[in-house]
């Protein structure tokens, strides 16, 4: 890619992204109605996910993502193919995946999750179009990847599923042997309380309970200079409030409810609220649907951070912060901007190094 | 109030005894009640109706039935799992230990003859625990035994071959209990022939070692090591939480006393019972454990089969972690 093809590469996509997102997008709105018709995500939901991505492209990301990752005419991966197999716990959370992809000049190869074929489809398809010598390849089918002999692979797994998933790739070839595999394990982020005020709840609220909480970005871990009993009441009328605005699109199991009988047997304190709980604990957070609330300092957010390891995705504050801890700001858990790290990498910069 | 005769009887169905010790428990147990308040259960008929109270609890707090002014508030014996230093332990408060004691007895009695039986024990990691149910059930099957042969083997030390001698000479049997990997460590030292009509009773932990290994494999190697046909290598499943045992004589699949049943739990809706051959958590209710909670959902990953025999399959772990998770077969 000379520059100034680079450019104009970058300007396609650019485009291709824009009228994407249009409002006037038929095939888009027509992606986010089959979606919401087969029950797999609140409209609510959706339209958040796309006003974060219509902020972030009239922000200038992707050309900020460009220059951040040192993409360049040298420096790309043109070339490699690129097997993306995308999970579907919350709308389009495959999207950066794939953008970075195709911005690094690799050949996109996506696995779209069955749980969100609608709407990620839409976007490559408009990319396709406006690109038709790039090449760009999805389906819901891994078997349709056969063969494919990837050279890297990019997915989001746990202890787990990784070698399950790992085993299906090499039984269908569809990786190189010795493809780099980049796996992200980052499963939640802790949110650090200073003090409590009207601004803080909202952003706290915010970053708990949107998407249901089931994100990476999404706070499962509270540390606070108070505890739960402090602001029970008031978390409860904000969460309410929250789900009169974005009911919640999907129930918990019933082990949930176990959960909160065997908090009340053993007197621990809790906030239940039926579709959701927030306990004083400081075990793993492994299920969904809960947030476990820790009294203490910044001291107590470094010991957790690096108790949980690779399992915490962010660290944010709602004010200063924290010495020797990467923070963000609390307010942006759910607007991250489009070149955000999960797990601490930059896809671009990864791919094309 | 039901007595300890009944938990016994073989002649009350254990359905009937359960909901009895449900009621109980129910309204003597404060842990247990509140756990059944937040559940909304009240009054149960069945036993697929009876909450299993998570294991945990008995980290978290005490868990002790006891009736308004009754001899349980005395405390006598109390039982802690085994754990490193700085990890938490559970804690069983027994208040009365004839119930533990008739347990130990009668159920080692319904899968052995046992008093045609000399005990001997090696149990590196447990020994060092002066709380261990597992060294109390061994002391007492010690002590009932007459022939004055039953030990605790000496750690790191050689099997004694003049003991052995001295058993097979007594007209008894040898039954040696141990920590799956303990007895391994005995073999580190050698093979060595036990008498022909021996029995290895491994209890199960990792106490000494942290070796992958399977159970089948473990049993293999115990029986090549002791020259024992592998039939003669049974498996104990217990914990300090239950004052029950279940045993293995045949492979993998453990058998429950009388007064215990196994039962697979859905983890997703543990209300729900699991289809036979289906992977769970294990879930049990111990009659025996009358002044603390008969009914417990454990920690550990089971499957069970129609006759009610269930293997342990280790850990449960949560295999859906929160978060993103691209798993094959839901995305």
């Amino acid at each position: 890619m000379a520059e100034v093809n680079l450019n104009k590469y970058i300007s396609k996509i650019q485009k291709a992204v824009e009228e994407w997102l249009s409002q006037e997008n038929q095939v888009l709105w027509k992606a986010v109605q089959q979606t919401v018709d087969d029950g797999l995500f609140s409209q609510h939901d959706i339209e958040f996910q796309l006003s974060v991505l219509r902020e972030n492209i009239a922000n200038g990301d992707i050309r900020e993502w460009v220059n951040r990752s040192e993409l360049s005419d040298r420096q790309n991966a043109k070339g490699q193919k690129v097997l993306c197999l995308h999970a579907g716990n919350l709308p389009l959370v495959g999207f950066q995946t794939a953008l970075g992809t195709i911005l690094s000049g690799a050949d996109y190869h996506g696995k779209l999750s069955r749980k969100d074929p609608h709407l990620l489809a839409s976007f490559l398809d408009e990319i396709g179009k406006s690109l038709p010598e790039k090449k760009i390849h999805y389906s819901t089918d891994l078997e349709k990847f056969t063969n494919l002999k990837a050279d890297k692979v990019i997915f989001a797994g746990s202890e787990e599923s990784i070698s399950e998933v790992k085993e299906k790739i090499r039984e269908l070839k569809a990786a190189k042997e010795n493809a780099e595999y980049i796996i992200r394990t980052a499963k939640f982020s802790i949110a650090y309380l200073e003090d409590w005020n009207e601004e803080t709840k909202k952003e706290l609220i915010e970053a708990m309970l949107r998407y249901g909480g089931k994100g990476c970005r999404s706070v499962a871990v509270v540390v606070a200079n108070f505890g739960l009993k402090k602001v029970k009441e008031e978390l409860e009328k904000a969460t309410r409030e929250f789900w009169e605005l974005n009911p919640q699109h999907q129930k918990p199991a019933p082990d949930l409810q176990y959960q909160y009988a065997y908090n009340a047997a053993v007197e621990k304190r809790q906030l239940w609220l039926e579709d959701f709980l927030i306990q004083e604990s400081e075990e793993l957070p492994d299920t969904d649907f809960t947030v476990n609330w820790v009294e203490g300092g910044e001291e107590k957010v470094r010991e957790l951070k690096t108790q949980f390891g690779k399992k915490v995705q962010s660290v944010y504050s709602a004010g200063k912060k924290i010495a020797g801890i990467e923070t963000e700001e609390l307010e942006r858990a759910q607007l991250p901007p489009l070149w955000w790290k999960p797990d601490g990498v930059d896809v671009v910069e990864r791919l094309i190094r | 109030m039901i007595t300890l005769e009944e938990i016994f009887d073989a002649g009350t169905s254990f359905e009937k005894k359960a909901v009895q010790v449900f009621e109980f428990q129910r309204t003597n147990n404060p842990v247990y009640q509140r756990f059944c308040k937040a559940l909304d259960i009240v009054k149960v008929t069945s036993l697929s109706e009876i909450p299993l109270l998570p294991i945990q609890a008995f980290k978290d707090t005490e868990v002790l039935t006891a009736p308004e002014n009754s001899k349980s508030k005395i405390q006598n014996l109390e039982f802690q799992s085994s754990g490193t230093s700085g990890m938490s332990r559970s804690r069983h408060v027994v208040p009365d230990p004839e119930v533990y004691l008739q347990s130990i007895t009668r159920g080692m009695k319904h899968f052995y003859e046992l008093d045609d039986y000399v005990i001997w024990a090696y149990t590196p990691g447990y020994i060092e625990n002066p709380n261990s149910s597992l060294i109390w059930m061994l002391n007492v099957l010690m002590e009932r035994e007459e022939s004055g042969l039953s030990r605790f083997m000496e750690l790191g030390q050689p099997m004694n071959i003049a003991g052995l001698k001295k058993v097979q000479n007594s007209g008894k049997k040898l039954m040696l209990f141990g920590a799956a990997f303990g007895l391994l460590d005995i073999l580190d030292k050698g093979e060595i022939r036990l008498p022909e009509d021996s029995v290895i009773l491994e209890t199960g932990g990792m106490k000494t070692h942290r070796r992958e290994i399977t159970k089948t494999e473990l049993h293999d190697q115990l029986a090549k090591g002791f020259g024992l046909p592998k039939s003669q290598v049974h498996s104990e499943y217990g914990m300090a939480e239950l004052l029950s045992q279940a045993y293995s004589q045949e492979g993998e699949w453990f058998e429950c006393v009388p007064w215990m049943k196994v039962s697979i739990r859905n983890p997703k809706n543990p209300m729900e019972e699991a289809a036979y051959g289906e992977e769970g958590l294990i879930g049990v209710i111990d009659l025996a454990n009358l002044y603390s909670c008969s009914f417990i959902l454990t920690g550990d990953k089971g499957l069970q089969r129609a006759d009610g025999k269930f293997q342990v399959l280790g850990r449960w772990n949560p295999e859906n972690l929160r978060g993103c998770n691209f798993l094959i077969d839901q995305d």
